[in-house]
């Protein structure tokens, strides 16, 4: 992976924009800040997510201006990988608003905001339409401050194009990410270890059916295998493995879909929600 | 984002129902609770080189089961029945509407019952109850239980003659009440409770000052809140660093119910929000579950969903719990249990039921759908809902598609 740094060695502190970022808005309160210890005092439930991602401080700053609140939350993440792997979970299908200078995927509620290593909430939780304009002034303020350390070449870059659904890569580097996914089994099951980043996305058959595939490149040949015997051993109990080849194997699971395990090198692939049994 | 408490989904196992009746359909508690990992190996689903998951640890639970049922225990008057009463000018520009909201409570009850308000607060109160209303604060603003919504509840037990100050808003923790505008000043003459406090400061690492939730022994300041007398247990200890004391209270093997709950409510109304937790759902079951006792923390991993199980199987809540009221007003179908703008939308709905688990699982379905529907990423792993079947095997609640009715009004 190339990483560009450029320097702007800004304590989170002190992006926080100040009072009249907007006529009229004012910081309300001190800001709050968590660090990996206390992220589940915070977030009711997401804080694993964060941490197996790579999550390193998170800053939090409310505005009001008479009745109206918006509030802030600046996240930040080991490198940008990590920070856009939390964005594309927590984006959704992006909806980019233009004038946000930053991928972006937003709705008047809440800006969902990457740059560089840093995941950005802008959160309007009452959908105040008028709220917009200063909303987007508090995003800008932020992002004028904050260093743009960019991903040159990922993960990502290892899922095959053809048949993409464009919208649906995800990244993962642990079980919580992959939650949402697929059940293969307990705990690290893809021995990721909290390290190794896996990509997905879902593809599109000649057919029509869509399938799902997992690519994960570790960084020998010999955690690759390491990986890939223990997800057969310790596979999930509702998936039945129904065909063994050399360096590979099939399984049903429980709604009678199929799935395909294969190791390429230090690669392992595997293919998931296939309507048919891949019997090549 | 707001604070809570305890942690996210984490990884469980649980048999399929297809799987303990192939195994004989066991009628002991003991029989299922030690070999759910175990059978569903003996179906033969897998090859001899899969592992056998961990066996589950150990709990008190059948000792909760051999207190014989009252005729308040759940599931209640009506097992099975769910109550869904939608009106799309519920939430005006995403604000209550205060009297829509009260005649979707009005009918959602006549529904539910099959009998007008004053019939029906006869079926679960005596005017002599001390009711507890069950809240989710979490997510104030956007996502948690509408004030609306308590406001009619509180209508209808005062009308029918229970005094206001025995009625009390109640969750876990006593600042998340107050975020969410559960206050004196908004309720005068109510009870606002928590069962817990939490130094939020202690917490965030800003000051190493521990007196404010810390005594000079050591103990928690909430823990005489607690009654040690009535409690979880479950072979697995809490961690002993001084951030989990502060926001469990305890962190042995006990999880203890609040004295709220063992030595003042005589009767609970649950209302949960509509929102997703990963890949289940945290609603009527969860709401109660893991807000009843200190302690949590240690259970999400090896227990998580049977949690929301296994401890409304309790008296202490199986012989309270007698209404259910999901709030659906505004819901959201991604990023919870905590609350996530982007994914929430107005559903302007309310659901009934003195069953939790028919609610819950019919809750579960819709948000499954529309999950779908949204094109968000869907696990349909048996896991995330089995929980709410083991509640039907323990006669806590019907899960089973046949014995569920779902009425829409």
């Amino acid at each position: 992976m190339l990483i560009i740094f450029i320097p702007t060695a800004w304590a989170v502190e002190n992006i926080l924009p100040g009072n009249d970022f907007f006529p009229g808005w004012k910081k309300a309160g001190r800001s709050s800040t968590f660090i990996k210890a206390d992220l589940f005092n915070y977030i009711d439930g997401g804080a694993e997510l964060f941490i197996e991602f790579g999550f390193e401080k998170l800053t939090i700053q409310r505005y009001t201006k008479d009745t109206s609140e918006i509030k802030l939350e600046i996240y930040v993440m080991e490198g940008p990988e990590s920070a856009l792997g939390i964005y594309l979970m927590k984006s959704g299908q992006e909806t980019p608003w233009p004038e946000i200078p930053a991928r972006n995927s937003s709705v008047i509620s809440q800006f969902t905001i990457l740059k560089g290593k840093h995941f950005i909430l802008v959160n309007n939780f009452g959908a105040d339409q008028t709220l917009r304009p200063a909303m987007v002034a508090l995003a800008k303020a932020v992002l004028d401050f904050v260093s743009d350390e960019r991903v040159l070449s990922g993960v990502l870059e290892r899922l095959p194009k053809n048949g993409l659904l464009p919208g649906s890569e995800r990244l993962f580097r642990g079980p919580v990410a992959l939650q949402p996914i697929f059940t293969f089994g307990e705990g690290d099951i893809l021995e990721l270890r909290g390290k190794t980043f896996g990509a997905l996305a879902d593809y599109r058959e000649s057919s029509g059916a869509v399938f799902s595939r997992l690519v994960i490149p570790y960084p020998d040949k010999k955690q690759a295998l390491s990986a890939y015997q223990h997800l057969q051993v310790n596979l999930d109990p509702y998936l039945k493995i129904i065909q063994r080849q050399e360096n590979k194997f099939a399984f049903m699971d429980y709604r009678g879909k199929f799935g395909v395990v294969e190791i390429k090198e230090s690669v392992l692939e595997i293919r998931i929600n296939l309507n048919s049994h891949p019997r090549d | 984002m707001a604070k809570k408490g305890y942690k996210s989904l984490k990884n469980h196992n649980l048999i399929d129902r297809r799987d303990f009746l192939k195994i004989g359909g066991a009628t002991s508690a003991g029989f299922f609770l030690g070999n759910r990992f175990m059978s569903s190996r003996e179906t033969g689903q897998n090859s001899p080189a899969q592992k056998t998951p961990p066996p589950r640890p150990k709990t008190n639970l059948e000792d909760a089961l051999k207190v014989p049922k009252t005729k308040y225990s759940l599931p209640g008057p009506f097992p099975g029945k769910v109550v869904e009463v939608s009106d799309p000018k519920a939430m005006p520009d995403g604000k209550p509407n205060a009297r829509v909201i009260q005649a979707m409570f009005e009918k959602g009850i006549g529904e539910l019952t099959g009998k007008g308000l004053k019939e029906s607060f006869g079926l679960f109160f005596t005017k002599d109850d001390v009711v507890g209303i069950k809240v989710n604060p979490v997510g104030a603003g956007l996502i948690s239980t509408r004030l609306e919504v308590v406001d009619a509840v509180i209508g209808w037990l005062s009308s029918n003659g229970i005094s206001r100050q025995n009625i009390i808003i109640w969750d876990r923790f006593d600042y998340m009440l107050k975020d969410a505008g559960f206050t004196a000043e908004r309720y005068p003459g109510i009870g606002i409770e928590g069962l817990q406090t939490m130094d939020e400061a202690a917490a965030e690492g800003k000051t190493q000052d521990n007196s404010r939730w810390l005594n000079r022994d050591g103990v928690h300041v909430s823990a005489p809140n607690f009654d040690q007398d009535v409690y979880y247990w479950v072979d697995v200890e809490g961690p002993k660093d001084l951030a989990y004391l502060n926001q469990h209270v305890f962190n042995g093997k006990y999880s203890y119910f609040g004295k709220l709950l063992t030595k003042k409510m005589t009767k609970i109304i649950n209302v949960p929000v509509f929102k997703n937790s990963g890949n289940a759902i945290s609603m009527a079951t969860k709401n109660i579950g893991y807000g009843s006792v200190c302690n949590t923390n240690r259970l999400h991993r090896p227990l998580f969903l049977d949690v929301c199980v296994e401890v409304p199987a309790f008296p202490v809540l199986r012989d309270k719990l007698v209404l259910n009221i999901t709030d659906g007003l505004r819901a959201q179908y991604d990023g919870g249990p905590e609350p996530a703008a982007k994914f929430s939308y107005l559903y302007n709905t309310l659901f009934f039921a003195t069953d939790p688990f028919a609610l819950d699982i019919v809750c579960h379905n819709i948000l499954v759908e529309k999950r779908k529907s949204m094109n968000v990423s869907v696990n349909e792993h048996p896991r995330f809902r089995e929980y709410l079947h083991y509640a039907q095997r323990l006669g806590l609640g019907f899960t089973d598609a046949d014995k569920l009715k779902r009425i829409r009004a």
